[in-house]
Parts: C-alpha cells; sequence; structure tokens
C-alpha cells in the first residue's frame, strides 16, 4: 500500500518540470501589462473629461443609463440591469465613495471581477485539460498504470495536485495583477470601502443590508468565490482530459462550453432552464457586486448548488472511467 | 539534482497557504452575501475626507464651468453632431472670449418633466455637479406641455413624425400649465439654494407646432404663457436669466428643427448656444 | 547449462495465464490463451502482427481487463489484486514511453516514489545494470532510440521484479544491439528472474528463449520448450533432380508430400541457396534412403537431397499455413 503524499510529489514535478505553470504565469505576465495600459489610457481620458471628479464622471455614468432607461430600442432586461447599477452609483456617490477610484486594488478587484467567466477558466484549462490525456497522448499512462498502484489513487493525487494548482493560479492572478497594474495606479486601495450586500428584487435593489467592507476583505471575498469557479472548472475539464485522449481536443471542448455559456448569460433570460447550466452560474462575484444575474431565480446558493452537482458528477464520471477503462493505446 | 525537492517543498507550502486563504475568503463570501445584516455595523462609511478634489482649487477658477440640467434639449437630442447646446455654448465661449470654458456634466434625460427633476434636485450627485459650476443651464418643461410629445423624444429622430404632434389636444396643452409653473418655480429656487453664486440660464420654450394649423395659436399661447411666468421666478434673482428661443424657431421650423419635428437640429441647437454665450457676457 | 537449473525450479510459477479471453466491441481479440512462466526462464510470447500479443500482455499488467480468465503473478490475481501482483512485475509495453521532459534519473526517480522501498541506491544500481550512468542527467528528450530502450529496462527492474515483461524489445535495435539485448536478458534470467518476452521475429528469439507459446488469431497454438517443438515438426526435404517433373511425380507417387508453395513455409535464407527447380517434401528422415532408391531405379539423377533443421519460424508458418493475417 503506497501513501498518495509520494504520488502527488510526482504529479507537482511533471506539472513545473513540463512548464505548464510558468507558461501560465507568462500569459498574465504578458495581458496583464495589456489590460493595465488600456484601462490606464482610458482612466486618463475620462480623467481629462472630468477634470479628475469622480462624482462628476459617476454623475454622467448615472445620467447616461438614465438616459437609455427611456429608449425602446434598450431591451428590456439591460434596463433592469442599468435601473439597478444607477441605483447603486447613486448609492455610492450618496456616501461619498468612489467606486471606480484608480489604484492597484481597485483595478485588481475589477479585473478579477471580469476575468471568473474566461480568462481564469482559461488558464485553469492550461493545466486541466492536459493532466490525464497529457499521460495518455504521449504513452506515459502506460508506465503509470503497470505500478503496484491502485488507479483511482494515481487519478486522486492527479486531482489533488490539480486543486493545489488551481488555488495558486488563482492567488497568482490576484497577485501579479496588484503588482503590475499597482506600478502603473499606486498600491494604495486596501482600505478603501467599498458597498455590497445589494440586495436585488425584481428591478429593484434593496439597500437595507448594503454595507462597506475594505476593499481587502472585498478581495479575499472575491479570490474565495473564484476559487470555487475554478474548482469547478477544474474538476470539468479533468472528466473532459480523462474521456478525450488529445490535450488540443479536451482544450477545445471545454473552450466551447465555456464560450456557449458567455452567450447565452447574455441572451439566456428567455430560456429559464439554462440557469441550470454550469456556464451561466460562473459569475459568482455579480453576487458579492450586486450586479443581477443573467435569470430570473438564480442566486448565491442556487449557483453553488449547481456548480457543486455539475463538479462532483464530473469528478464521478471521471473515476468509474478511468478505473474501469481498457488503455488500447 | 536537488530541484524535485525544492519544487516539492515550494509548491506544496505555497499551494497549501494559498487554498488556506482562498476557502476563508469562500466561507467569508457565503457569509456575507447569505445573511448581508451580520456585517453591517459600520453601513455608513465615513466619508472619505482625504480627496475633496482640485476642482476648487483657485488655479481651476480662471475656467468657466458650466452644468447642464433638464431634458432632451439639455441633453441635445436631435443634433446630428450630438453637441448639442450644452458643447456648442462651451465651444463658442471659446471662440468668442477665449475664456476657457468647460463642461462638467449634461444631466439632460430624455423626457424630462418638472416632475422628474424636482427629486433629481435632491441627489446628492447632481447638487454636487450643480455646486461646482459657475453657469447651470436649464431646460425644462418642454415635455410637461407638450405630452404627447414624448413619444418624439423616444424615438431619437425618424420613428415620429409631425402626426403625432396633430394628436395633441390643444386644449390640453394649457390644462397641466399652472402646476408645472409652480414646480419650475421650486426648480429654480432649489438650484439657486444648492449654488447662489452661479450664474443660472433658463432656456424658453419655443412651439414645435407653428406650422400645423389647428396648433399654432393653442401653442403659441401656452408657450408664452410658460416663459412668462417663468421670467416673474427668474427677474426676482439678480444672476439668472432666460434665453428666448421662441421667436427663433418661429419662422424657422423647417431649418431648425430636426427630423422628429420636435427637437432642434443641429443649427437650432447652435442658435441657442449663440444666445447663451450673449446672455452670459 | 540453463535447462539443468530451470529443471530444478519447476514448480516455481511466476505468472499463471488461464484461459483469458478478451472481447473489445464485438470482435474476440483473444479467444483462448493458457500458459505458465517459470522463475528463472526466458519465455518467448510469438506471433505475428496483429495475433494478440500486445493485448495479452496489456492483459499481464492490467491495462485491460480479460472479458473471462484469470491471471495471476506470485499467486495475485492482477486484476483484483493489482497492488500486491503488479509489485512482482515490471514491464515495458510497446516502446518505452517515458517523460521526455524529465532527465533519466527523474523517470526513475519519478517510478521509485510510485513503489515503496526503492530508495536512491537502487536507482543508482539499475542505472549501473543498463550502463546509462553517463547520459542518466540528461533530459530524455536528447536520448536515442537505444538509450531510451535502456531507460526503459531500468523503470523496469527498479523494484525488483520477479517477472519481466519485454514487448518486441528488439524494435528500433541494431544487429549488435539485439546481440547485446540477448545476452542482458540472458543474465537477468540466470539471476533467477522469470522473462517474458513478445516478438513477431521468430528466429531471434529461438536463440534466446527457453520456452516459447506461439499465438495466432488470439489462441495459442503450441507452449513447450523450443527443442521440444520443433523436434515434433516433420522434417522438411530438398530435392534436386534431373529431370525435375519426372521425379515431382514419381515423388509424390510415392505418398509423400510434396509442398507446391515452398517459400510460404521455409526461412528467407534456405529458400535463397534453392535451386530453380527444387522439390520441398515433408517427410521423415528414415524414408529417404528408399525415395532415392526409387528415383535412381527410374532413371531420375539425383543431384542433391538436402534435410532442413528445423527451426520455429518454419513451425510457425506451418501451423498458420493457409491463414492470412490481416
Amino acid at each position: 500500500m503506497i501513501n498518495l503524499l509520494p504520488l502527488i510529489k510526482n504529479e507537482t514535478i511533471k506539472i513545473i518540470k513540463k512548464k505548464r505553470f510558468y507558461v501560465i504565469l507568462l500569459i498574465l505576465l504578458v495581458l496583464v501589462p495589456i489590460f493595465t495600459y488600456a484601462q490606464m489610457r482610458s482612466a486618463e481620458r475620462t480623467r481629462e473629461k472630468f477634470h479628475g471628479d469622480w462624482r462628476l464622471e459617476v454623475q454622467q455614468q448615472i445620467t447616461d443609463n438614465e438616459n437609455s432607461l427611456g429608449s425602446d430600442r434598450v431591451p428590456d432586461e439591460w434596463k433592469k440591469y442599468r435601473k439597478i447599477f444607477v441605483q447603486q452609483l447613486q448609492y455610492y456617490l450618496d456616501h461619498d465613495v468612489n467606486p471606480n477610484e484608480p489604484n492597484g486594488v481597485t483595478f485588481t478587484r475589477e479585473f478579477m471581477a471580469n476575468s471568473i467567466t474566461l480568462f481564469i477558466p482559461l488558464l485553469i484549462m492550461a493545466i486541466a485539460s492536459d493532466i490525464v490525456s497529457g499521460e495518455r497522448t504521449s504513452g506515459t499512462i502506460k508506465m503509470l498504470l503497470t505500478r503496484p498502484v491502485k488507479r483511482w489513487k494515481v487519478l486522486l493525487s492527479k486531482l489533488v495536485t490539480l486543486f493545489m494548482f488551481s488555488s495558486l493560479i488563482v492567488v497568482s492572478a490576484f497577485i501579479i495583477t496588484y503588482v503590475v497594474s499597482g506600478a502603473v495606479f499606486g498600491y494604495k486601495g486596501f482600505d478603501m470601502p467599498v458597498f455590497t450586500g445589494f440586495q436585488i428584487t425584481g428591478s429593484d435593489v434593496d439597500l437595507s443590508a448594503v454595507h462597506a467592507v475594505p476593499q481587502w476583505k472585498y478581495l479575499l471575498m472575491q479570490g474565495g468565490l473564484i476559487w470555487f469557479v475554478s474548482l469547478t472548472i477544474a474538476s470539468l475539464a479533468f472528466m473532459v482530459s480523462v474521456l478525450v485522449r488529445s490535450t488540443a481536443a479536451s482544450i477545445v471542448v471545454m473552450m466551447a462550453a465555456l464560450i456557449a455559456g458567455t452567450i447565452l448569460t447574455n441572451m439566456a433570460s428567455a430560456w429559464s432552464s439554462a440557469k441550470y447550466l454550469f456556464m451561466v452560474n460562473l459569475e459568482l462575484t455579480d453576487y458579492l457586486s450586486g450586479t443581477p444575474a443573467p435569470i430570473e431565480g438564480m442566486n448565491l446558493s442556487f449557483s453553488l448548488a449547481v456548480l457543486s452537482v455539475w463538479a462532483v458528477a464530473a469528478l464521478i464520471i471521471s473515476f468509474l472511467v478511468f478505473t474501469k477503462r481498457d488503455i488500447l493505446n | 539534482m536537488n530541484s524535485s525537492k525544492w519544487i516539492w517543498r515550494v509548491v506544496s507550502i505555497v499551494s497549501v497557504l494559498a487554498t488556506v486563504l482562498l476557502l476563508a475568503g469562500f466561507v467569508y463570501a457565503i457569509k456575507d452575501i447569505q445573511n448581508p445584516k451580520a456585517a453591517a455595523e459600520q453601513s455608513s462609511p465615513s466619508a472619505t475626507p482625504q480627496e475633496s478634489t482640485g476642482a476648487k482649487s483657485p488655479e481651476a477658477k480662471k475656467d468657466l464651468k458650466i452644468a447642464v440640467i433638464g431634458d432632451s434639449l439639455a441633453k441635445g437630442t436631435g443634433d446630428n453632431s450630438g453637441m448639442g447646446f450644452a458643447r456648442r455654448t462651451v465651444s463658442e465661449l471659446a471662440k468668442d472670449s477665449g475664456r476657457k470654458a468647460t463642461l462638467l456634466n449634461n444631466l439632460g434625460i430624455n423626457g424630462l418633466t418638472t416632475t422628474g427633476l424636482l427629486p433629481k434636485l435632491e441627489e446628492k450627485g447632481t447638487q454636487y455637479v450643480l455646486g461646482q459650476a459657475d453657469v447651470i443651464l436649464l431646460s425644462i418643461g418642454g415635455n410637461d406641455l407638450f405630452q404627447g410629445a414624448d413619444l418624439a423624444t423616444k424615438g431619437i429622430s425618424g420613428t415620429s413624425n409631425p402626426g403625432t404632434g396633430t394628436e395633441l389636444d390643444p386644449k390640453d396643452l394649457l390644462k397641466g400649465l399652472p402646476k408645472a409653473s409652480t414646480q419650475l418655480k421650486a426648480i429654480l429656487e432649489r438650484i439657486r439654494a444648492i449654488n447662489p453664486e452661479a450664474w443660472i440660464v433658463y432656456v424658453g420654450l419655443y412651439n414645435p407646432f407653428g406650422d400645423i394649423e389647428e396648433l399654432k395659436i393653442p401653442g403659441n399661447q401656452a408657450v408664452a404663457s410658460w416663459n412668462q411666468s417663468a421670467l416673474q421666478t427668474i427677474n426676482k434673482y439678480s444672476s439668472m436669466s432666460l434665453v428666448p428661443t421662441f421667436d427663433l424657431f418661429q419662422h424657422n421650423l423647417d431649418k431648425y428643427l430636426s427630423s422628429d419635428h420636435f427637437h432642434p437640429n443641429g443649427d437650432g441647437y447652435q442658435q441657442i448656444a449663440e444666445r447663451i454665450v450673449q446672455g452670459i457676457r | 547449462m540453463n535447462m539443468a537449473n530451470n529443471l530444478d525450479r519447476k514448480e516455481q510459477v511466476v505468472l499463471s495465464v488461464e484461459h483469458v479471453k478478451k472481447k473489445i466491441g464485438r470482435k474476440w481479440i483473444i479467444e483462448d490463451v493458457t500458459f505458465d512462466v517459470r522463475e528463472g526462464e526466458i519465455f518467448g510470447f510469438l506471433g505475428p502482427n496483429g495475433a494478440g500479443k500486445t493485448t495479452t500482455i496489456r492483459m499481464l499488467v492490467d491495462l485491460i481487463k480479460p472479458s473471462s480468465g484469470m491471471i495471476q503473478v506470485c499467486g495475485f490475481d492482477v486484476n483484483r489484486q493489482q497492488e500486491q501482483a503488479l509489485r512482482y512485475v515490471g514491464s515495458i509495453v510497446e516502446n518505452p514511453e517515458v517523460y521526455s521532459y524529465l532527465t533519466g534519473w527523474e523517470n526513475l526517480e519519478h517510478f521509485a516514489r510510485m513503489q515503496p522501498g526503492i530508495d536512491k541506491r537502487r536507482i543508482q544500481e539499475v542505472v549501473d545494470i543498463v550502463r546509462l550512468d553517463q547520459r542518466i542527467h540528461d533530459k530524455v528528450r536528447t536520448y536515442s532510440l537505444g538509450m531510451r530502450q535502456r531507460l526503459g529496462i531500468a523503470q523496469a527492474l527498479l523494484g525488483r521484479p520477479k517477472l519481466l515483461i519485454l514487448d518486441e524489445p528488439t524494435n528500433g535495435l541494431d544487429p549488435k544491439g539485439i546481440k547485446e539485448l540477448r545476452q542482458f536478458i540472458r543474465e537477468l534470467a540466470d539471476g533467477g528472474l522469470a522473462v517474458f518476452v513478445s516478438s513477431h521475429l521468430l528466429s531471434e528469439i529461438q536463440l534466446l528463449c527457453d520456452r516459447v507459446a506461439i499465438i495466432s488469431r488470439g489462441r495459442v497454438l503450441a507452449v513447450g520448450q523450443v527443442e521440444e517443438l520443433v523436434a515434433a515438426n516433420a522434417k522438411y526435404v530438398i530435392w534436386e533432380l534431373e529431370p525435375a517433373e519426372t521425379g515431382r511425380r514419381l515423388l509424390a507417387g510415392q505418398g509423400i508430400d510434396v509442398i507446391e508453395q515452398a517459400d510460404a513455409i521455409l526461412d528467407d535464407a534456405i529458400i535463397a541457396g534453392m535451386g530453380p527447380d527444387a522439390i520441398v517434401t515433408r517427410m521423415e528422415e528414415e524414408d529417404i534412403s528408399a525415395a532415392v532408391k526409387h528415383l535412381v531405379a527410374s532413371g531420375v539423377a539425383v543431384q542433391g537431397v538436402h534435410q532442413i533443421n528445423p527451426t520455429l519460424e518454419q513451425l510457425f508458418l506451418k501451423m498458420t499455413e493457409g491463414e492470412s493475417i490481416d
């Protein structure tokens, strides 16, 4: 009987030596500065327009959104979003808090909120899609499975390693974003208050539970939610990696699912059973910031439940298939 | 040759720490979202005092800061260039006197009535903007008067035609007048109270239906009496003025109205802007 | 002299395969395979490509589950008690596929971690055995095929197995490499290891194996010591007669089995040495002189009579005679 730790050690060394993790860090190091630069430019422009006065900027944002409420060409769903958005902005103004105060921490917060549906899952997939199918592509799976170790242990060690790296990726994304954007926007902002607790009922926001949290705490909560999404994505990509022999194919399958998700999120409100799909439930951070969910009837516990069910099902399938399957090539 | 050992040590320790941290964040997030009131003790954040904007610094004082508030006219609906009288005023001022004028905000909202504007004035953001301004341009009342024209404001251009106007009952034009006038008075006074120093310019109404037989006379009457009652309030204050537009449009509707036959077009806005500039000087 | 050793330990069955069958899709890939491999012997598993060799080997190491039948290593069922059974097995299935982005040493460390009781010293030992110590800290990516083959053997030996399974180990090796490998395998077997070697090149295995199983189309056709199998086989005789046609008729008239398509049965080397009119027969040694007499009496000149030493290849070709390999 061999315990799991040496197996996890093996998998960890393989991921590092295969330079998968470096690639992910490299992607972050290349992309984050690009986004930072874009954000810097747009911040410069608005600063010019509003003479560095964020209140004017927020007020204009409110007015612009209110204007679109009157237009017939704006779909009702969007109007709902904007109405809620306006109420939130109003709340920030009333409490004299700049929701977009330009600093590294705010940028990190916004960037991570935008990354949760596509960018972070993509990075997770870079490891998850390869972790089993990579061994099959190279044929090393034969070496791995002819050891005196039960197959479920081999697979479990891979899963644990994947989860470890998922945590690493999420934390690295936070750190790299903060460090890079901080160089431009400054490293302050951890204590800045951020409002959370907007409760959305229909197209109205219940402000009674709104409270301020320091931004560092907000980032922590955001990180936790992104982490949960990452683990779900990791589990699903893991299953695909078990089922599909080639790494490329398994990445394509997952990408298709995620992109379908972003498209659905934008237009699914009419098809309410779409809320049981995992892809529409990825934006957990929206519950934190008070952005309305894409489909009526979704809330945090619902989304967590949907994601958990998908993840657990994916893992069950992975283990059943992997322990039973004949390795033919 | 010990690289494997180090890889393992570093990765395992860091990833376990990362996992613990993220797990804590996750638990905290669930608690916070599911049970938001639990953490509500700091529900009124101490207003961040550190940054009270450089807007009022003496250096910036040289600039003429303009704020615009009101209805679709304020917003500039109908002007294909999107400038409206707001931006046109700014550029005219610069051209004319060489004074550097900046537009703080354009708070114009399509279809806004005096009833809609009053609560807006109580909003902190609006008050802030108006408080910053040296000149406040106000356009309101058109929607109170020509309620049927709401339709026209929605389809910014093209969807409406003079036909919408003909459905107006001429008699209705005068019906809402007294109440709206009172509200206009309240609005002007409120703005004055928000910013006692700023120059307030009220853009008078014109009759967009002057070329429609059955609306011409009642329309003119309504607009005239509206402008008259506006003047009564405005005259009470020293730094307040009304920019008349009635005469501008009266015989030039073809020239100055946009295709929705309600809002001015670019040229129309330009005329209004030029008058505003004259009034400010 | 090895024979004597083997007989002593005959009872020590390391690998036993009993009536193993495997169906993939609707097709029976393995229809019935039974054999034993004993301690200290080199067991050849022979058959053409597509005969089911690799499928069988994968079942031996639990990569594929048999549809029915039982495979035991040192008394442990490979499919039910893989942790115990596979501890005694070292294997290379098809090509030795190791992690090319790791060094040879890191690869061995990786596999060592998957089995208790393998320390650094043991890794160094197997590296010395396969003589790879010069390049062991280089990335496997830079290895030649022969070096990968040796690294593969090193990983198979790591866990001090009782059974070593090598699937087509001579693939991609040059004649010198094959010779070295043969010697190496013999040394391992002399140390008490049971070695299971599969190959489709029967002649090269004949020199190596103590016992063989011949498999074709998912069935074991014969199992036994090479000498016994070959000896039990009918002998071939090549006749060179003048005139050839008359001679052929006379031989057939004697009740002797004249083979029409000799190249399907004989080794290429023998066919190459035959004259164009040579006649191949299958007959017993003692009947040769009677046949010669008969031919001479009938006025046919006998220019040559050669008896062919039996080989595994001939045995195999005869057993699968008339079957085409798909």
